[in-house]
């Protein structure tokens, strides 16, 4: 909150900051090792030129959409597993009615799903580690059946190509439409109601709902947003590969979570910053390209990419909600 | 049965313990003896559960010995004592649900054979403790879930005879027992009396009492103020020694007797088997307290005028319009509107990590937005009114609302309702565990909030505050309203007969108002 000045005259991270800034600095510490090892190899510098950079976030740019879904979600102490499959889901429906009509299927799928997981979760009270991942099961039965009886259009259109594909001024359009999203982020969390809402509610929801506020409505809003920002990244990800395939959205749920989580916001509710999770999303997609840059194995990319989750856990945020 | 000595079974010598500035027990003398019923007696919050849980070994005293047969017997833990034979059955179950009921009586230390547990040998054994209870026709297969909540309360009891228990502890264990069951307790413990078991017996059920102690001890404040045989205090005796406390908080003055235009008319509400035709009505400005013991749905009360329960029946009138209310957002949007200061700051008020701001502000967001977006100059303008007008210390709104002390944690609650600007205001015990001057705050903006016309429902727990601060008493006993007391009927005296539900003084619960004069 912005009420008073006098925290930030002095000059230190406030809690929510310090994750960031130690996410911030690991960014610099790949950055360097990747650069050491190509001069030492190579003896070029690939990774600090713009071209490079550039394409890293617009690699970002899909993830980060997801993340920002994701975090909302988080933010209100649950989580969506639904999200590979929506996102498949969101971009082989886009493609299969094509046209005109690709990008309002991509929303209308994520609509869909968020509303079935606001009512599981908000309605039934189920918790969402289950009932999402069980929508997840069904949505990738719903696609199967899809694909199975006749083979659908999955090539992408037009727009799709042009908002994940296509530069101006040698930018990404997929960039600009992450920093759309990004800055109607910032404003929905930190300048509405609906942001204070679900702070309040991850933080403690028996007081946010004693207080008046509309838990069920904002947890309906939180997976509706979530569930769509995961279609629309699919829609994106068929333009960016310039067609929809099963199982495009399984290698995102993972590295979603682990951005809003390496960006600071607590696991279990309640608090963290978005920047955190930009910050999250480009360390993960410059992990993944250093690694693979220096030619290491499948197997040790992977566990590399599990420790540093697990460490930058252990560095912030660990269980500190479960002591109040 | 042949112990001489029989009197100092049990000694507890100069017991204290505190928890952090609150003296929970001051250099308590207490003793009990075999094959005598001993009740413990005395207000919430006199220092009866600090008694159980230190003789028990659930806590450990600061200070003070106790010894049993004259060997020391201050155990660190429940299973110690419990090897000790001090077997304690308490209100709260203890039981698994899920588990079969032969499980759950030999849960700490099941018959094995070969290592394992051996279930013929368990079920047995259940059968045999089922019978000593008179619970013959209870099936030790069953699992708890299916019993009916007086049977589950038997079954606990048959799990602690089964260890053979030297002192045994019934805290309210009867409460939720039925008659029938009673009787059957009643017949266990003439047993176990003549087997020279000492029992401590706690119940608010004088009768309960009347019929079944030997000894009756009574404890206030944390002391224990007298020991007697049964018989040698009449019922008035004994509430004036429960009671006989001097008065420390200062009340701000009450207006004069007057009739004021009801604002809440709370008809026949009913709610599960917790609420039972409660009718009740709160005019504006004035303050109606809910009194009685621990429990007896105030709580509940509370809750379903707020919206908070479902399926509550009967009527809630607001200024002359009948209301339906299914949640505190619509009870916040009745006109006028209402606030709830729940029970627990801690979990139900707050939401302890967020700044003072976040929280003071989080119930009125929407009249601090314009749009969907909340207006920052605004919000700051009514922060720094709220800490203003309830004089809250901080150092910034932007600190998390859990540095703060008690007190002021609890004048966050409160200026976050009143930001709200309600008309209608119920507060579930607002003073618990807070300093002095604090609640002394809090009495004076109460009388505030009264004079400026707003209707005030109040439930306490401390007796002293009922009477130094409201019109008028409600005392609630099992979910009913038992009586009303008004002006200098307002007495701690009068408070408590009602509470336990027993006339005091030659005046009939129920018709206090008939009686005025």
């Amino acid at each position: 909150m912005s009420t008073s000045s006098s925290t930030k005259s002095r000059f230190e991270l406030t809690r929510d900051d310090k994750p960031i800034a130690i996410a911030a600095l690991f960014i610099v510490v790949i950055l360097i090792a990747g650069t050491i090892y190509t001069l030492s190899r190579y003896g070029s510098m690939p990774l600090l030129t713009p071209t490079y950079l550039i394409q890293q976030l617009q690699i970002g740019s899909y993830l980060g959409i997801i993340a920002a879904g994701m975090m909302l979600v988080i933010l209100i102490s649950q989580i969506d597993l639904s999200v590979p499959w929506t996102l498949a889901a969101g971009a082989m429906m886009a493609t299969a009615v094509g046209g005109p009509w690709a990008l309002p299927m991509a929303l209308a799928v994520g609509l869909i799903v968020g509303v079935v997981n606001g009512f599981g979760v908000a309605v039934l009270r189920i918790p969402s580690m289950i009932f999402t991942l069980g929508v997840n099961a069904v949505m990738r039965g719903l696609m199967v059946a899809q694909t199975g009886g006749f083979a659908p259009q999955t090539k992408a259109t037009d727009l799709m190509r042009f908002l994940a594909a296509e530069r101006s001024f040698g930018i990404p359009h997929a960039i600009f439409v992450w920093i759309l999203i990004s800055i109607a982020m910032v404003i929905l969390l930190k300048k509405t109601a609906f942001g204070r809402s679900i702070y309040a509610i991850g933080n403690k929801e028996a007081a946010a709902y004693l207080s008046g506020v509309p838990t069920k409505r904002v947890l309906f809003i939180a997976f509706i947003l979530c569930s769509t920002l995961s279609s629309f990244a699919g829609l994106l990800l068929a333009g960016y590969s310039t067609k929809a395939y099963q199982g495009m959205g399984d290698a995102y749920v993972l590295p979603a979570i682990a951005a809003v989580v390496i960006g600071g916001t607590n696991i279990l509710g309640g608090r963290g910053r978005y920047l955190g999770t930009i910050v999250g999303v480009i360390l993960i997609v410059l992990l993944n390209s250093v690694l693979s840059i220096m030619e290491m194995p499948e197997a040790g990319r992977q566990i590399i990419y599990g420790a540093v989750i697990i460490a930058m856990l252990l560095v912030y945020g660990r269980g500190e909600k479960a002591t109040s | 049965m042949s112990h001489s000595s029989s009197d100092d079974f049990l000694v507890m010598k100069g017991i204290s313990k505190r928890y952090g500035g609150v003296h929970a027990l001051q250099d308590v003398n207490f003793k009990c003896a075999r094959g005598k019923i001993h009740a413990v007696l005395g207000e919430n919050g006199a220092g009866k559960s600090t008694l159980i849980k230190i003789i028990s070994g659930v806590v450990q005293p600061d200070q003070g010995i106790m010894t049993i047969e004259g060997k020391p017997a201050l155990y660190t833990s429940p299973s110690a004592a419990n090897d000790a034979g001090i077997v304690c059955i308490f209100q709260e179950l203890s039981l698994m649900p899920d588990l079969t009921v032969a499980d759950n009586i030999s849960i700490a230390n099941p018959p094995r054979k070969y290592g394992f547990i051996d279930q013929a040998a368990q079920i047995h054994r259940a059968e045999e403790l089922l019978a000593e209870i008179g619970c013959e026709d209870v099936d030790p297969r069953l699992r708890i879930r299916d019993l009916p909540l007086s049977r589950r309360q038997m079954i606990e009891i048959a799990k602690a005879l089964g260890k053979r228990p030297k002192v045994l502890i019934l805290d309210e264990a009867t409460s939720a027992l039925t008659s029938g069951d009673v009787e059957k307790v009643y017949a266990m413990l003439a047993r176990l009396k003549a087997e020279g078991v000492a029992i401590l017996y706690i119940s608010h059920r004088m009768h309960e009492i009347e019929a079944l102690a030997d000894d009756a001890s009574v404890f206030r404040n944390g002391r224990h103020i007298e020991s007697f045989a049964k018989g040698a205090k009449s019922n008035d005796e004994i509430v004036q020694l429960m009671i006989g406390r001097e008065i420390s908080a200062h009340f701000p003055p009450k207006p004069a007797a007057r009739t004021t235009k009801p604002l809440l008319e709370i008809k026949n509400l009913s709610w599960e088997n917790r609420l039972h035709n409660v009718s009740l009505s709160v005019g504006r400005g004035e303050i109606v307290g809910l009194g009685g013991l621990d429990g007896q749905g105030q709580k509940e009360l509370l809750l379903s005028l707020f919206g908070v329960l479902k399926r509550v029946s009967g009527d809630v009138v607001i200024d002359g319009k009948p209301h339906k209310l299914t949640s505190p957002r619509e009870a916040k949007a009745a006109s006028p509107s209402i606030a709830l200061v729940p029970e627990d700051r801690k979990t139900e008020g707050l939401m302890l990590p967020m700044s003072i701001a976040e929280n003071l502000v989080i119930a009125s967001l929407d009249d601090l937005s314009s749009g969907p977006f909340v207006d920052d100059a605004k919000v700051s303008d009514a922060v720094k009114s709220a800490i203003a007008r309830l004089q809250i210390k901080i150092g910034s709104s932007d600190d998390a609302v859990s540095t703060l002390s008690g007190g002021n944690q609890q004048k966050v609650v409160i200026a976050k309702w009143l930001m709200t600007k309600p008309g209608i205001i119920l507060l579930n015990d607002p003073t618990r565990g807070i300093d002095v001057g604090t609640k002394q705050e809090i009495y004076r903006l109460l009388r505030e909030l009264a004079d400026e016309g707003a209707a005030i429902l109040f439930y306490s727990t401390d007796y002293d505050e009922l009477i130094g601060s409201c019109d008028r008493v409600a005392i609630l006993y099992d979910g009913r309203v038992v009586s009303e007391l008004e002006g200098d009927r307002i007495t701690e005296k009068n408070i408590i007969a009602a509470s336990l539900n027993i006339s005091a003084a030659g005046h009939t619960a129920g018709h206090e108002r008939a009686h005025h004069g």
